[in-house]
């Protein structure tokens, strides 16, 4: 065991070499580049026994990856928000091929506007698409996560591909202590590939991944693989408690801090979600009953858990950093489609936005968000969703708008310059 | 839980120097987390590096908006309104500034009550200056007051492993030397207290107005607004002409500058300082060797 | 079919002596793509749209600024082709039902790094040649994927050191022929400059504006950043690059490959490989005469 500082992309890397990967098909995009040049500098100086080949474009990667673990090789790869989109067809298409692989995706806002920094959107992009997700809040949960993931992707209950959530900057490139474990302890927890009956082999032939016609048979494959997610969730609970006796680390399919007591409860993905457990104990410092909810399992969702967890609590925050043009928080929706109908669940759910593109979520806004939740408990009414924007930022766009020329006239009319 | 800022330009090693602290805070056994803030990646452009630590694992992440220590490694900085090097910075910070003024100097120009502490610059071009990301988390490590000699030593050793023995040798010399520097404040920076949620400045949250496409789309309704953009403001060296020897070859530096930064204007060629980057490609090639490359500070020296 | 037009560029006293690319953008100082673009843009002028697929250059327009005076359309990495099949197909719909006057018409034109032109993009670009598309395609070339890093794309050329080509022998395989690949779709015009050859360089895009069609340039675009040298050596290698023959200037037009700048005593390739850290591995610690030759062969052979 060795405890160093490592970046988040550093850990994946890790954790793609300590679970013996064959094959990793790669191509570069900002914030992942990092996890393949570790992994070719490995390879280059042999430390690291497996093969990669850079692609030329993610659509290609995502085909390459599922077709060597369809052929019975263990895979790995890397990707991030446009890449992640660009290569969105092949996601759903591979996850029905039943062959599992691990894919870590390093969290990036998605143009338009193009952008380079952080939020939620490319990986609910994928919620839909048949790939497990795991979501980590700090380096270490990268590493291990990457290890539980290709257990939890090859079990015989489920052989579906597993992506594992990293944000971009602030976990990818961002230093933490990190144990990465003994390799001998990681191989025996990862174990071998076994393709069971999915491979190529001259001597048993197969044609895979083929047409089907007819609604009947093709809903028989859909709901197959739906069952199988579903499956995740009794194969998670196992694995992280195998995880946790054989590395003292402890990954329930949902983190709650707090919780027992509390009256009103945050709900947060991600690394942005250990400020929402500072804030939890600021406000608890300052007498307020409230605790955190970070769920690690997105795919399959967790809703009896969550049901539990969320049993008789009399005010919920969710806070998305995702929009879904037109309707709005993605958490948010599947939250509250959980916890509709049914006995004993928190009378107000609130929904708060923020942190698109890297914004930052100050420890202010969280206290105000805990606030603004209160308020409705004691109201007894829920406000609507808040996009967290402050005068200060909007005077900022307004003068970049200014300068963009944006014609007076115009900003003059939806009250732009002149809005204070 | 400390919080410390670097501030630099791309290519003067503040990634490397952000790691050196936070190896050595590391190796000190405190929770630590370091990251580097890319802009435009840029070499010359200002970037951030932060550093956390605290005794306890860190639940905090991303721009570090409250500093408790502030070090800057290119003082031509302060005055970058996008290298935002005072931000957040109040009585509790101390500031370390990479400068051949004095603290009273900066003092005085700044008027800010927080502490500031400077470290003598070396002399000549800053983007040659390879040991000031050492020198700077030297001096910080002092500062801060909790890390070794011995700690300091081995992050540097560790951080520039790759470098080779004699690169490591000198940054440690230079790094011990300013750690030693700082000797009669060591121990000045302190973390500071945390939010308290019973009294918090609130947010000033608005509904964000609707705004239709006219205004909202990403469109700049402009012509070259770039030159707003001082990127000037990278410079390390300055290229000058010598009008005596330029021979008016029609026009071998304004066709070969990058940015398009010299004009020529009735067969005289002008450099545009306002976004003169600094590549020296034009010293390179004018034929009669008519372009000289001067330290920056010392050109702005020599114009006031 | 080609005119047989007459340049007016002769000599670099007949380029423009203002440059029409705005300042201030956030490009490396140095960069040899950039000063591409600046003698490009120049002729080219802004009556232009300027279509873009992801790479370096993406970052000229950040919002709220933009150095273009033409216009720009930034869409994604594999489709720029695609996108400037939309405009020009608009532009043609518009004035061909007079919904729009023939002097609102503007050029439609391409820009591309090499990771979206060599690998991705490759696609987008066949097709639109095959559809006779009447625009320009500018393809700079730093040889890697630049602006995630400089890992190796399909253009680098053999042995290079990139983020993913670490080991000692560098990168293990070829640079692609783009130029070969375009031609033989029969395009109207395909050309490789080189912003270190200015009058080569503006000959070239002059004919090409003449003409309608798919005209495809490559710009080699030295990288200090991402090929690790002095920025201030950007023409001194751009210049290299065609005296060893790395870099063949030449055209294809009417069927035929015409080279229109070719070395008359070819440098060794050393000169060129010596100046840049992306190959210091074939030097350091020590020779690697058997790389060196591969390289030199591999060029001689071009040239027989």
């Amino acid at each position: 065991m060795t405890r160093r500082l490592l970046t988040g992309n550093g850990a994946a890397a890790w954790g793609a070499r300590l679970a013996a990967t064959d094959y990793i098909p790669a191509f570069p995009i900002t914030p992942q580049t990092e996890i393949i040049e570790d992994i070719a500098a490995w390879i280059d100086i042999g430390d690291m026994p497996a093969r990669m080949v850079t692609m030329e474009s993610e659509h290609s990667m995502i085909t390459a990856a599922a077709a060597a673990a369809a052929s019975g090789v263990r895979v790995f790869s890397a990707t991030s928000s446009q890449g992640l989109l660009y290569g969105m067809e092949m996601l759903y298409t591979v996850a029905g091929w039943r062959a599992p692989f691990v894919l870590v995706n390093v969290s990036r806002g998605l143009a338009s506007p193009i952008t380079l920094e952080p939020d939620h959107n490319d990986i609910m992009a994928a919620r839909d698409c048949g790939f497990l997700q795991l979501h980590c809040a700090t380096c270490q949960e990268v590493l291990d996560s990457t290890l539980m993931a290709f257990r939890l992707a090859e079990d015989a209950r489920i052989r579906l591909p597993v992506i594992v959530n990293m944000d971009g900057f602030y976990l990818s490139f961002t230093r933490e202590p990190v144990e990465i474990p003994d390799a001998g302890a990681a191989r025996r927890f990862v174990g071998d590939y076994d393709p069971e009956n999915v491979r190529f082999r001259a001597s048993s032939p197969v044609s895979q991944a083929v047409a089907v016609l007819g609604g009947a048979p093709y809903s028989y494959f859909r709901y197959e693989s739906h069952l199988a997610a579903q499956k995740g969730l009794a194969v998670y609970d196992d694995l992280s408690a195998e995880f946790a006796e054989r590395f003292d680390r402890d990954y329930p399919a949902i983190e709650a801090w707090q919780c027992e007591d509390a009256d009103i409860v945050l709900v947060m993905l991600g690394s942005f979600a250990t400020k929402a457990r500072a804030a939890v104990d600021r406000l608890r410092e300052a007498g307020h009953r409230v605790g955190l909810l970070r769920p690690r399992l997105l795919r399959p969702f967790p809703a009896e858990t969550f049901r539990s967890l969320l049993s008789g609590k009399a005010g919920v925050a969710v806070i998305d950093q995702n929009i879904s043009m037109g309707m709005g928080g993605v958490l948010h929706s599947e939250l509250a489609g959980a916890l509709y109908g049914q006995p004993d669940m928190p009378p107000r759910l609130l929904s708060f936005i923020g942190g698109l593109g890297g914004r930052d979520i100050s420890m202010e806004e969280f206290f105000e968000i805990a606030a603004t939740t209160r308020k409705a408990v004691e109201d007894g009414h829920t406000p609507p969703p808040r996009l967290m924007y402050t005068e200060q930022e909007l005077r900022e766009i307004r003068k970049l708008q200014a300068v963009a020329s944006v014609e007076r006239e115009e900003l003059d009319n939806s009250g732009g310059l002149n809005n204070e | 839980m400390y919080r410390i800022r670097f501030h630099g330009r791309g290519g003067q090693g503040m990634k490397t120097a952000s790691r050196i602290l936070g190896t050595a805070l590391f190796l000190e056994g405190y929770e630590v987390q370091d990251a580097p803030r890319y802009g435009a990646e840029r070499r010359g452009a200002p970037i951030f590096a932060f550093v956390r630590a605290d005794d306890q694992p860190i639940n905090e992440r991303g721009i570090i908006t409250r500093p408790d220590l502030v070090i800057v490694a290119d003082d031509s900085l302060v005055p970058v309104p996008a290298a935002g090097v005072l931000a957040g910075v109040d009585e509790h910070t101390v500031l370390l500034i990479n400068s051949d003024e004095n603290a009273g100097t900066w003092q005085h120009r700044l008027n800010l009550r927080c502490r500031i502490v400077t470290l003598p610059a070396e002399a000549g071009d800053r983007a040659e200056l390879r040991f000031i990301g050492a020198t700077c988390s030297g001096a910080a490590a002092r500062l801060l007051g909790n890390i070794s000699r011995e700690s300091l030593q081995q992050a540097i050793g560790e951080e520039l492993a790759d470098l080779g023995s004699a690169v490591v040798a000198n940054n440690l010399n230079k790094a011990l030397a300013a750690y030693d520097s700082m000797q009669a404040q060591a121990g000045c920076v302190h973390p500071r207290e945390e939010t308290d949620a019973s009294a918090y400045s609130r947010p000033a949250w608005i509904d964000l107005p609707f705004d239709t496409a006219r205004v909202s789309a990403p469109d700049i309704h402009a012509a070259a607004n770039s030159v707003e953009v001082r990127t000037g403001l990278w410079r390390t060296l300055r290229p000058v002409i010598d009008y005596e020897r330029c021979n008016r070859c029609w026009w071998v530096c304004s066709t070969f500058c990058p940015d398009g930064a010299i004009r020529v204007e009735d067969t005289t060629p002008e450099i545009d300082y306002d976004h003169c980057k600094g590549c020296m490609v034009c010293v390179a090639q004018c034929p009669p060797h008519a372009i000289e490359a001067i330290p920056e500070q010392q050109a702005q020296e020599a114009v006031t | 079919m080609s005119e047989q037009t007459v340049s007016i560029y002769r000599s670099m006293k007949d380029l423009p002596s203002t440059h029409l690319l705005g300042t201030g953008t956030p490009m490396c100082a140095g960069c040899g793509g950039l000063e591409a673009l600046n003698q490009l843009y120049d002729i080219i002028g802004e009556r232009s749209v300027f279509v873009n697929a992801a790479g370096c250059m993406t970052l000229l327009s950040v919002y709220p600024f933009t150095p273009f005076r033409g216009s720009w359309l930034y869409t994604a990495m594999a489709s720029a082709p695609a996108g400037a099949q939309g405009v020009r197909d608009a532009l043609d719909i518009l004035i061909g039902q007079q919904r729009m006057k023939a002097d609102e018409d503007m050029q439609v034109v391409v820009l591309t790094g090499d990771g979206a032109a060599y690998g991705m993009g490759l696609s987008a670009t066949s097709g639109a040649i095959e559809r006779d598309l009447d625009f320009l395609y500018i393809c700079y070339d730093n040889e890697g994927y630049g602006n995630t890093g400089q890992q190796f794309s399909a253009a680098t050329p053999h042995g290079a050191r990139t983020a993913t080509s670490t080991g000692s022998r560098g990168y293990p395989g070829f640079k692609k022929d783009l130029f070969s690949i375009w031609a033989a779709h029969n395009p109207t015009y395909v050309a490789t400059v080189i912003g270190a050859e200015p009058v080569d360089l503006a000959r070239k895009i002059e004919k090409a504006m003449s003409m309608k069609g798919p005209r495809m340039i490559i710009a080699l675009s030295p990288c200090p950043t991402g090929w690790d040298f002095d920025p201030k050596e950007t023409v001194t290698i751009g210049k290299l690059a065609v005296k060893t023959g790395i870099w063949p200037l030449k055209e294809y037009i009417d069927g035929k490959v015409v080279h229109t700048k070719p070395p008359r005593e070819r440098k060794p390739v050393e000169d060129y490989l010596q100046l840049q850290g992306r190959y210091r591995h074939l030097f350091e610690p020590r020779r690697n005469d058997e790389l060196i030759a591969e390289i030199q062969q591999k060029v001689d052979r071009y040239w027989e």
